[in-house]
């Protein structure tokens, strides 16, 4: 079973790939945006926490489906890297680093104009740990995310 | 394969099967993934210059009878293709 799962990951078209790496990425904002909504409604707290884990999970799974396929091939740890996967850790490295400043930029560029246009912003507790959790756990896991996006179909076995 | 690479042809699956090597088999002679292998082969892959003198040594043949940047013609009509005129 668990062999199957791992070679059913092994083996995912790009597409699919593709997919997970959207997930993986889009969940998290989406959630803590969704919390950010629902904070204000007067919705059961419960019953928040139970949509904001619905919204988590398949971040969580696809997360881990994206580690999962770069299978050590990203930190080297249990896995024997030619040059082929040598040049692909390389490729999802710098792919990491664009999408990296390409978010930081974007960011930074909402918040100043949030800012310019007359807003306060107050970095407390609450807007801490969202971006405290954000970078705990994208930044170890872009490049195995950026691994996923990019490498081609694995040709069939023969 | 990144952009602005240019596509090296190969014949590497022929030449494994002509050997009966499977892709595992050649992979741990030269020291790499198996999945290379079937990378290099489908010419989603282009092997370092370290990784095709190797392949070729194994092979026992000049590198460009295995990799080259025009597709490849099958090895039979190269064998029995009628030398230019001017060497006959």
């Amino acid at each position: 079973m668990n062999t199957t799962i791992t070679r059913g990951i092994e083996y995912l078209p790009r597409s699919r790939r593709r997919l997970v790496v959207t997930v993986a990425l889009a969940g998290y904002p989406v959630a803590v945006a969704a919390l950010a909504a629902l904070k204000h409604t007067s919705l059961n707290r419960w019953l928040i926490l139970v949509l904001l884990l619905v919204l988590l999970l398949p971040t969580l799974a696809t997360l881990a489906v994206g580690y999962r396929y770069a299978r050590g091939r990203i930190d080297g740890r249990g896995a024997r890297l030619d040059e082929r996967d040598l040049a692909l850790r390389q490729q999802a490295y710098a792919l990491s680093h664009r999408v990296l400043a390409a978010i930081l930029i974007a960011a930074t560029a909402i918040t100043e104009i949030y800012l310019t246009s007359g807003n306060t912003l107050r970095f407390d507790a609450n807007a801490f740990w969202p971006v405290a959790i954000w970078v705990i756990v994208y930044l170890p896991a872009l490049p195995s995310l950026m691994l996923a996006w990019i490498e081609t179909d694995q040709p069939a076995d023969a | 394969m990144p952009e602005g690479q240019r596509r090296v042809h190969n014949r590497l699956a022929v030449l494994r099967a002509e050997r009966g090597l499977s892709r595992k088999q050649l992979a741990d002679k030269l020291g790499i993934n198996y999945q290379t292998i079937g990378y290099i082969e489908r010419g989603d892959y282009n092997p370092s210059l370290e990784l095709a003198l190797t392949i070729a040594e194994l092979f026992r043949l000049p590198i460009e009878a295995i990799f080259s940047f025009k597709p490849m013609t099958p090895l039979s009509e190269e064998i029995f293709r009628e030398p230019p005129a001017e060497t006959r």
